[in-house]
């Protein structure tokens, strides 16, 4: 099983951080518009992204200000991460007065080995898709379309 | 180089991802990729085959009359890379109205 690793440094702590990934409200302000968090474990994780992407899945473990664990998935016909498929853990590293984020996206199926596991690259074009609808002007402008 | 939004284009549609995970592997003529939709019409299958080819994202070769497709994984792999950026500017997103916060907190 494949993961996917991103890092990036926040000039906030902690405490200000935590309530965009926990606070329904708050998350709104950078991802999805539609949003529905219970942070249990065992609570509802719901973004819509794009108006029409539901991901979806359940949270696992909750630390406050330092980790937030929810499974994963999409709830559309025919993609195969289905919701809580796969894991998403989010850790807050306190750095002097930052904070370096880490998102860690595991149980994906291994994309570098496509002929086993073609569903990995099914997961990365629909997560592509989502994405593509997300706002993002640029596919508006193919020629032909 | 796939031209990104082409390739974005092409994937948002579910049958067209479907199409590209058939000829991932193996080449398959447009009769046989055709034959695996009981619900699409042949005229939309070649019709998606269409612009997924125009995106870069597979191949054709014709065989007689017969058409032949397969997937071109390395260009997908860039697109993959594309999504990889992607994500990240999820962070960024983070970022900025985390640090907005910050500041916000930091005044009197």
């Amino acid at each position: 099983m494949a993961e996917l690793v991103h890092e990036i440094m926040i000039e906030a702590t902690p405490e200000t951080i935590w309530p965009f990934l926990t606070d329904a409200e708050k998350h709104l302000e950078w991802e999805g518009t539609k949003v529905e968090l219970d942070p249990r474990p065992g609570g509802v994780y719901r973004v819509l992204v794009g108006g029409e992407h539901q991901s979806a899945g359940e949270f696992v473990e909750i630390v406050p200000m330092e980790k937030v664990v929810f499974t994963f998935g999409w709830e559309q016909d025919g993609n195969p991460i289905t919701p809580g498929s796969t894991t998403v853990e989010i850790t807050l590293h306190p750095e002097g007065d930052k904070t370096r984020v880490r998102l860690v996206h595991t149980g994906l199926p291994d994309a570098n080995a496509v002929s086993q596991h073609r569903e990995g690259w099914g997961h990365y074009l629909d997560r592509l898709s989502v994405r593509a609808s997300g706002g993002d002007p640029g596919p508006d402008r193919l020629p032909g379309s | 180089m796939v031209p990104i939004d082409a390739a974005l284009k092409a994937l948002a549609e579910p049958r067209r991802r479907e199409i590209l995970r058939l000829v991932w592997s193996r080449e398959m003529p447009a009769t046989a990729i055709a034959d695996h939709f009981r619900e699409v019409t042949r005229p939309a299958v070649s019709q998606h085959l269409g612009v997924l080819k125009t995106a870069g994202l597979v191949t054709e070769r014709r065989d007689g009359t017969r058409r032949l497709y397969r997937a071109r994984p390395d260009e997908i792999e860039k697109v993959r890379a594309f999504l990889d950026d992607y994500w990240t500017s999820g962070l960024e997103r983070l970022r900025d109205v985390a640090e907005a916060a910050e500041r916000e907190k930091g005044r009197p």
